[in-house]
């Protein structure tokens, strides 16, 4: 098959926060396309990947970035030597050969780029593709999955109003304290002490977005905690320079999160 | 100098010529003077030769020429009395040349106050070089800030604390420059009632002052259980007394300006242990105790009692707690079993567990405590455990003075916030007695932080027509701008007045706190702010250089090559950084209408500054210049700016608190308005030039009949501003306005904000989108 290098083999582990396994079940049964929104680190790629091999289809994921333009997602000419060439972009390849096609980040795209995925979101679910004059069908299996962080977005960066309406969103918070505690487990190899220390330790942190930071510690930055523990690190020195460095340069919050921190330790 | 030198008396008019003479000649008429003088001549004539009392009088003389009066003359003889035996003469006559220039310049109630503190500053300073420094920065205090000198004076004591003749004039300079052209708060610096002052002259250089961790704290304490504490410096506090111990006052949270003698990682660790506790109570137990009849004894040890369930609590959730608070618990067994020892033993028990202590008493507490573990949600085991363990210190007959109780540690509060004193169950005098301090701050915080809030019901007169204002309160003239005459269709020169009005003095705190409590908006300012970081660069296409390839552009180019066709040379991709180069200036209008209160209670100026806060905020962080003006007017005479903050102004606590102290009141001349923000904004040297106005309605004053006149003025204004390359844009709060707005600056330039709730997130939408064009 086209896309086997795309197929998931063995299965993603993931700890599931509330009802998004059956509601993107649902969503793909009927092939809505999906938003996944929340902070950075808390497992929506993780999320997407456990889906395609629970689903059986191939994931093709991208990255938006700044410099994304239409023909990066759709495909362009090349030129060979016997003439050009059209090379299907990584979104028509989806949309061609039935993948889930996973665009992370969405917002960071220019909006020109975002639009090419609305006739493929709604009803007509089709992929024209203007400069090689063809109008692409969906696969019966294509779907599209969008992540979406609330917290980057601003007026420059929005998503477009009649791109938001498109899509069935699901939210991912911060895990349950047992639930995050399970995840780091096994995730980083710590024991269940050391996961519900760094499980009270983000709370910490998180309980300063707004108020000196602009995001919480994120379950990915526990888990980088917890391996760094497990690497010999003492603790103290892995939040450090696993949490506390990295989530802020500003020194008083730095001095008062560690302070906050200290107090979650034994 | 030595006393054996015979007198120098001149008593009789036959004695020589000269300044002597003229001098006693001119005392000999005054009958009120003459016994004094008379003294200080003996006494100064002991000390002194003929010629040195000969200038001290010529001195005195001129003195008196400057109508120095009785009272400042008698002053200076006193001074010199009780240096004679210990001076040199040059700091006598130094003395009184000084006092002549305060006088000229500041009158005489301000000589004779200086006089009076040359005491303490003799003390502190000697009679030497220092001395003399001590004089010419009283002098300059006189020259540049008459109303002060008298004020500075009567705290020269502790204002000379930090003890040298230099942090004197480095005191005075700072509170000239902070006071830089207004009086109050010059007046508001040397009276000590700035915090800036304090911090200027606190004791010593390493002792931590609440300023300095304010900020760490309220980050800390957050960080802690997710809820911003309120936190307040306490006022008073002298030296003699015992140190004071923080404070609960409903939701806020009071500590003390220092922690005398705790000093460095010391000091900041001690504030972080009071934080904690105080938020601790708001946390996790807010009680509320009633008073009834219980004995003071019994309030101080439900006090306790309730201090070691918080803590309990708090170090269930938060085990590292402990060492934050342990360290003060020092209190150890043995000696004399004071009711106040018995308190702290027992605090230290019921916090360590592992502690021995085998006093009766405390190993009850320590029982009742234990036994009452399972109940430790519910703050009435508090009360019920600390009756009890009252009752039986009480039999035991052992000391306690409420008049002199503190509690111990040191880091816990006072309890004052635990209790309710219904108004229908007034505590014994014995109870208040316990309380005594805490309340009389509490009392005059309260007063000061109503006036300094501008309450709307009780600190401003009746707003509006004809109201009589006394020249020097309607502020100082800074501008006189023409207006448009609508019905001759001609510009009056001259027609309006422009005053400079200080906001009354707030906290920056109140801004602050309005911030925090609205920390989803703050957020999502953040990230408009994150949108448009300095540094980003944008990527253009289809360069002629650049650092890659721009795939596009090659494909076209390699088809126009193969077709035959002339290719477009432009291949490349390359960057620039995005070079922010904008200036703005918010105007705000504060007329009567602001005062307006909306459902949830604020009323729509509170609802301005927010939005003002919030944009500040992102406008600093961007480093993009802007200024900050408040408007209203009372007649064309009396239009009112009031800066808030200068453009080249760093946005600090000082412009938070003067948009703190904004007030509601008087009518809107916008068109004045507009032409003063031109006029401030020339100034600016950034290509692009925002102004935008906060206003709720159409201009009106209450000279002008027909509100028209003011709407076409403006309309006028702002089409100037625009000439001179100005981008003026209106928002308007309610419907009121809409009309008006978008005539005057454009329908384009005006932003309708029907919602008012919904300004903060609406006005800096709107930058941001301006800003990016
Ligand atoms: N519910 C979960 N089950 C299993 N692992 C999880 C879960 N949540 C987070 N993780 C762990 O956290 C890491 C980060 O998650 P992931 O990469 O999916 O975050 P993300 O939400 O996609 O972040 P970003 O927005 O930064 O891309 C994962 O590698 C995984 O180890
Ligand atoms: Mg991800």
């Amino acid at each position: 098959m086209l896309l086997d290098a795309y197929r998931i083999t063995s299965e993603p582990y993931y700890q599931p926060q509330g009802a998004e396994i059956s509601t993107f079940t649902a969503a793909y049964h009927e092939r809505l396309p999906v938003m996944l929104k929340g902070p950075t680190g808390c497992g929506k790629t993780r999320f997407v990947e456990h889906m395609a091999w629970r689903l059986g289809k191939p994931l093709i994921t991208v990255a938006a970035h700044e410099d994304m333009t239409a023909a990066d997602l759709a495909g362009r000419y090349l030129l060979e030597p016997v003439g050009t060439i059209w090379h299907d972009g990584p979104l028509t390849q989806a949309v061609r050969h039935g993948a889930i096609c996973y665009l992370d980040e969405i917002v960071e795209a220019r909006q020109d780029t975002t639009v090419v995925i609305h006739p493929l979101t709604d009803a007509r679910r089709i992929l024209p593709l203007e400069k090689h004059n063809e109008i692409v069908p969906a696969h019966a299996d294509f779907q599209l999955t969008i992540s979406y962080n609330p917290g980057y977005q601003s007026a420059v960066k929005d998503l477009k109003e009649s791109t938001k309406q498109r899509f069935v969103a699901i939210d991912f918070g911060y895990p349950q304290p047992a639930t995050e505690s399970a995840i780091i487990i096994r995730e980083s190899g710590a024991d269940s002490d050391l996961a519900a220390v760094l499980v009270a330790i983000a709370q910490r942190s998180r309980n300063l977005q707004g108020h000196g930071l602009d995001e919480g510690a994120s379950t990915r930055m526990l888990i980088h905690t917890g391996r760094m523990v497990r690497a010999g690190l003492p603790l103290e020195t892995a939040v450090q320079s696993a949490i506390v460095l990295p989530i802020t340069d500003n020194p008083d919050i730095r001095a008062a999160l560690s302070d906050a921190i200290a107090a979650c330790l034994p | 100098m030595s006393a054996a030198k015979p007198p120098v008396a001149f008593r009789g008019l036959s004695e020589p010529e000269g300044d002597t003479r003229r001098l006693h000649l001119l005392m000999r008429q005054r009958d009120n003077l003459w016994p004094l003088f008379v003294n200080t001549w003996d006494t100064l004539s002991r000390h002194f030769d003929a010629a040195e009392c000969e200038a001290w009088a010529g001195a005195v003389l001129a003195l008196a020429n400057v109508n120095a009066g009785p009272s400042c003359l008698i002053a200076y003889w006193e001074a010199c009395s009780n240096a004679a035996s210990t001076s040199e003469i040059a700091p006598l006559l130094g003395a009184a040349q000084a006092t002549t220039e305060i006088c000229r310049q500041a009158g005489a109630q301000a000589a004779s106050a200086s006089l009076k503190a040359l005491g303490p500053a003799r003390r502190f300073l000697g009679h030497g070089a220092a001395l003399s420094r001590w004089w010419r920065a009283m002098e300059t205090l006189a020259r540049q800030a008459p109303e002060s000198v008298a004020p500075t004076a009567g705290s020269m004591g502790d204002i000379l604390a930090p003890g040298t003749v230099q942090d004197f004039e480095n005191f005075i300079a700072a509170g000239l420059r902070a006071g830089a052209g207004d009086h109050k708060r010059r007046l508001a610096f040397f009276s000590l009632q700035d915090e800036l002052a304090r911090r200027t002259i606190a004791r010593n250089p390493a002792d931590i002052c609440f300023p300095d961790v304010e900020a760490g704290l309220k980050a800390f304490t957050t960080a802690l259980w997710g809820k911003a504490p309120r936190l307040r410096r306490m006022a008073g506090g002298g030296n003699d007394k015992p140190q004071r111990r923080s404070s609960i006052a409903g939701p806020l949270i009071r500590l003390p300006e220092v922690y005398r003698g705790v000093q460095g990682d010391a000091g900041r660790a001690l504030f972080r242990a009071a934080a904690a506790h105080a938020q601790a109570h708001l946390v996790l137990g807010h009680a509320r105790f009633t008073i009834g009849t219980l004995k003071p004894l019994q309030v101080a040890l439900v006090n306790l009692i309730e201090d070691a369930r918080v803590e309990t609590l708090a170090m269930r959730g938060l085990p590292g707690l402990r060492r934050l608070w342990a360290p003060y618990h020092i209190a150890a067994p043995g000696g004399v079993a004071t009711a106040p020892v018995l308190l702290a033993r027992l605090a230290r028990a019921l916090f360590d567990p592992t502690c021995n202590d085998d006093d009766g008493f405390v190993a009850k507490g320590r029982a009742l405590f234990a036994a009452a573990l399972p109940r430790i949600e519910d703050s009435a085991i508090s009360r019920e455990i600390g009756m009890l363990l009252g009752n039986d210190l009480g039999q035991m007959r052992v000391q306690f003075n409420a008049k002199t109780y503190v509690v111990e540690p040191m880091y816990r509060d006072d309890g004052l916030g635990l209790w309710d004193f219904g108004d229908n169950a007034p505590p014994s005098d014995e109870v208040l007695e316990l309380f005594v301090d805490a309340m009389r701050i509490d009392r005059q915080e309260n007063a000061d932080s109503d006036r300094q809030q501008g309450d709307p019901d009780t600190a401003e007169p009746e707003p509006g027509r004809g109201r009589p204002a006394a020249p020097d309160e309607r502020g100082t003239i800074i501008a006189r701008y023409p207006e448009w005459d609508r019905t001759h269709g001609v510009e009056r020169p001259d027609w309006t007045v422009v005053r400079e009005v200080a906001a009354p003095p707030a906290d920056a705190r109140a801004v602050d706190e309005a911030l925090d409590r609205s920390s989803a908006l703050r957020h999502r300012v953040q990230q408009l702010v994150r949108g448009v970081r300095i540094g980003r660069a944008v990527r253009l296409k289809r360069q002629h250089d650049g650092y890659d390839l721009d795939v596009d552009a090659m494909l076209d180019a390699g088809i126009a090559l193969r077709s035959g066709q002339e290719p477009d040379p432009r291949v490349f991709r390359s960057s620039k950084p995005v070079h922010r180069d904008l200036s703005a200036l918010l105007l705000i209008d504060t007329s009567e209408s602001t005062r307006d209160r909306l459902p949830s209670g604020a009323t729509i100026l509170d609802v301005e500054r927010l939005a003002v806060a919030l944009l500040s905020e992102a406008m600093d962080q961007l480093g993009d210049p802007f200024g900050l003006l408040a408007f209203a007017s009372d007649g064309r005479d009396d239009v009112r700016i009031t800066t808030v903050k200068h453009f080249d102004e760093p946005y600090d606590r000082d412009c938070r608190a003067r948009l703190a102290g904004l007030v509601s009141g008087l009518s809107t001349r916008l068109g004045t308005a507009l032409r003063h923000a031109g006029h401030v904004m020339a100034t600016t040297t950034t290509s692009r030039k925002l102004l935008i106005v906060l206003t709720d309605g159409e201009p009106s004053d209450i000279d002008v009949a027909d509100p028209l006149d003011l709407v076409e003025d403006a309309r006028r204004a702002a089409i100037n501003l625009h000439m001179n390359g100005i981008d003026a844009y209106g928002v308007v709060l309610g419907n009121a306005g809409a009309a008006a707005a978008a005539r005057i600056f454009g329908r384009g330039n005006t932003m309708l904000v029907h919602q008012i709730n919904d300004l903060p997130t609406r006005l800096s939408e709107l930058y941001f989108r301006l800003a990016r064009r």
